[in-house]
């Protein structure tokens, strides 16, 4: 049992080291992650490789293969075999199976046998082999063999290759098996029409009574070439009867044609929402930090205008086929669903990298839903929700939202302001919807720049022509330059400080003024 | 919508008063506790009779259709030309519409929400600040446009000599000069300000310090009396 032991003792070794692990997980990465980096790279190398090594067999056909073509067919070999070699080990863990077998003897209190580890590592790599992928990656390597020429005929082989390296194939691949029965129906059809059309046309048209058929195989070809309407003539029925049959066999050939594009036109439709689905959450894999809009009204409208503007990466997802149409106009990703539905916001990466939900819709009901929902998918997540009624804003609170917005409110309080004191009111109306030049703008004081422990009247802020309007500092600090501060969620503001006031790292600075004296500021502060 | 508006008001003391066309609205309103008086919106003569040109001190036009709205403003406008009319778009088109039916102020409520929703996801300190401050929540700090009557001791200074912000606890944000239209002529002008009468100075500050400053600007001729200066001056330029 000595060797037994070793091969034990081999798997666990493997199993801690992290440099093992580091190593396939990069191989994995490189040549089966869809998610990763390196991937799409990689595939499109092998893709230059293939075509290319296709294009010189193709070539060597007619010529004397050159001394650099043979290198270059050398050399895809070896990538070829090294890939294949690469996949079977990536497939999955040979040490795992021997520790799990072992561990699982142990637990038993049996003698651990090597061969049932074996047994098994065996049937999981064979699954990998026999998977028709790995078929045609085996045959793919095969034309480089020389001395037998019919192995040329697997350079075709290295053609369906081409569709490991592009999703969009196997997309199309994907779509069709999901239209199986259908197609398989149309074959059988088909396959009747064939047998029927061909054995008459070998009845009516063999060449034993003066016709051009000259066996069996020429009317299978024949009927062929007619049914499919492409109709080359140069096998023609001269024959009342052949004829006949002609006829049959176009008129039955419109109905399979027009049968088998209507079911592919089909499937594509069915699966067009998802497929752009899929190709947008791919996208969504790839960003980090965005926004899931879950509505797109008017609201939703707005938020995703100013987002794009400022280039945060958002998606939306409205239940209304035409909101997402409008949406996908305006060139924003967007899917068509149920924003409420569990598994359409986990498909859009709540709970992975989104980082902020919209709840926007019109119906209060749904915005109480999707906020449920998310908060369940990820506590941590921010969530602002839009209640249309009062009443709602208590049960969004209850649901997990962190913001509550009240368009209705929002003109009420609007309005009532406006009544008091219009002037002033347009005033920091216009500075609130950042249509005038004159911002409100929070800058941060970083920790050792020149602002850090400088008194407010030394800061220079009224040299760049800037309005201090307050500080927010951390909640605990206290100051006798402030006559007031506020208590905001875990910050301070410290309203109006005094000149003596004293700024420290890492404090917001709140400050009106143009545009670009703000830009200067901040400048200022980068130096 | 109409009943949020009404609400917000009547908190703040105003008289509100509330006409509708539709008796389903009316009793839903009434349902709510709001007294609500039927007024035919198409008809001049019963829209005259609600003293317009008298009583009336603002007319809110917050029907939830656009057009008609737009037609609601149009007949007030005709009917009493100086009124200011205050109405709700449901999008952007409606709101120049809305504009030139004769509209004062046009609100569209969902920009409006958007931009703040936005707010929060893009400058989180600045949108809990403006909540607080400006929709009052927990804060007390109000924006107020003062007035300077003849005689004040304001008339003739420059804005940055006064020093409002150290003598009073408020931040300057800036004058309208009536002079030059309904433009607010921002603190940070580089065109020095000279206040004289008839400029409103718009600030924000706790209430009562809001009240000191009015007080003080409106008490005229006593140049030494003004309150007491908490911390010295800032240096004037």
């Amino acid at each position: 049992m000595k060797l037994a032991d070793l091969v034990v003792r081999f798997a666990y070794w493997l199993e801690e080291s992290s440099r093992y692990r580091r190593f396939k997980q990069a191989a994995y990465d490189l040549l089966e992650n869809p998610h990763s980096r390196i991937r799409p790279y990689f595939d499109l190398f092998m893709m230059v490789l293939v075509l290319t090594s296709v294009f010189i067999l193709l070539y060597d056909v007619r010529h004397t293969p050159e001394h650099w073509a043979v290198k270059f067919e050398n050399l895809v070999l070896v990538v070829l075999v090294l890939e294949y070699l690469g996949r079977f080990w990536v497939y999955d863990d040979i040490h795992k199976h021997v520790i799990e077998a072992y561990e699982e003897s142990e637990l038993v209190d049996e003698p651990f046998r090597l061969r049932r580890a074996f047994y098994q590592i065996l049937q999981a790599k064979w699954t990998f082999v026999s998977s028709p992928m790995a078929v045609i990656d085996l045959l793919a390597i095969m034309p480089s063999y020389r001395p037998l020429r019919i192995l040329r005929l697997f350079v075709l082989f290295r053609l369906f290759k081409l569709f490991r390296y592009t999703q969009n194939l196997q997309e199309f691949g994907a779509v069709l098996r999901e239209k199986k029965a259908e197609l398989l129906t149309l074959l059988t059809f088909l396959l009747f029409i064939l047998v029927v059309g061909s054995s008459a046309i070998y009845l009516f048209e063999s060449s034993n009574y003066g016709g051009d058929i000259d066996g069996f195989f020429e009317g299978i070809y024949w009927a062929l070439v007619t049914l499919s309407t492409v109709g080359y003539g140069d096998i023609t029925p001269h024959s009342f009867e052949g004829r006949l049959v002609t006829m049959v066999l176009i008129l039955s050939g419109i109905g399979v044609i027009s049968f088998f594009t209507s079911i592919v036109v089909s499937a594509f439709q069915e699966k067009l929402g998802e497929v752009r689905e899929r190709q947008v959450c791919g996208r969504l894999q790839k960003l980090k930090d965005y926004t899931v809009i879950c509505g797109y009204g008017r609201v939703g409208a707005v938020v995703a205008d100013y987002l794009h503007r400022d280039r945060h990466p958002f998606v939306i997802i409205d239940e209304n086929e035409e909101a997402v149409a409008a949406a996908r106009r305006a060139n924003y990703l967007a899917v068509h669903g149920k924003a409420q539905r569990l598994g359409a916001l986990h498909r859009l990466g709540v709970g992975a990298n989104a980082c902020r939900v919209l709840a926007l819709t019109g119906d209060d009901v749904v915005n109480v839903y999707i906020t449920l929902t998310a908060r369940q998918l990820d506590s941590g997540i921010e969530i602002i929700s839009r209640a249309n009624h009062h009443r709602t804003v208590k049960k969004l609170e209850l649901a997990g939202a962190n913001h509550a917005i009240e368009p209705y409110k929002i003109v009420g309080l609007i309005a009532g302001e406006y009544i008091g004191q219009p002037v002033a009111f347009e005033a920091i109306q216009g500075i609130l919807m950042g249509d005038q030049e004159i911002d409100l703008e929070a800058v941060r004081v970083p920790p050792g720049s020149w602002l850090d422990g400088k008194r407010v009247e030394d800061a220079g802020l009224g040299d760049l022509r800037l309005i201090l309007f307050g500080v927010i500092t951390p909640p605990e600090r206290e100051s006798d330059h402030v006559r007031h501060h506020y208590d905001l969620t875990s910050r301070r503001f410290q309203f109006n400080p005094g000149p003596d006031f004293v700024l420290v790292g890492d404090d917001l600075l709140l400050v009106f003024g143009h545009r670009y004296s703000i830009l200067r500021l901040r400048h200022k502060l980068k130096l | 919508m109409a009943q949020e508006v009404a609400r917000q008001l009547q908190n703040r003391g105003e008289l509100v008063r509330m006409i509708d066309l539709d008796p389903d609205r009316l009793d839903k309103a009434r349902q709510s506790g709001f007294q609500v008086e039927k007024v035919n919106l198409q008809d001049d003569e019963e829209l005259l009779s609600l003293g317009l040109d008298t009583e009336v001190d603002v007319f809110f036009s917050l029907l939830e259709n656009d057009a008609d709205n737009v037609f609601l403003v149009i007949s007030i406008r005709a009917l009493a030309p100086d009124l200011p009319i205050v109405s709700i778009s449901e999008s952007e088109d409606t709101v120049q519409r809305l504009t030139a039916a004769g509209a004062t102020k046009v609100i569209d409520p969902y920009q409006i929400s958007g931009y703040r929703i936005y707010e929060m996801v893009h400058r989180p300190v600045i949108a809990e600040l403006m909540d607080r401050a400006v929709f009052g929540k927990g804060v007390d700090l109000e924006i107020a446009e003062i007035p300077v009557p003849a005689g004040s001791f304001v008339d003739g200074q420059y804005l940055d000599q006064l020093s409002l912000s150290s003598r009073y606890n408020l931040v300057v944000l800036g004058v309208v000069d009536r002079d030059y239209g309904d433009q607010l002529i921002f603190a940070t002008n580089p065109k020095r300000h000279r206040i004289d009468v008839n400029d409103i100075i718009v600030v924000i500050g706790q209430e009562e310090e809001l009240e000191r400053l009015r007080r003080d600007v409106t008490r005229t001729g006593e140049q030494d009396r003004v309150g007491p200066v908490f911390t010295p001056p800032r240096r004037d330029r």
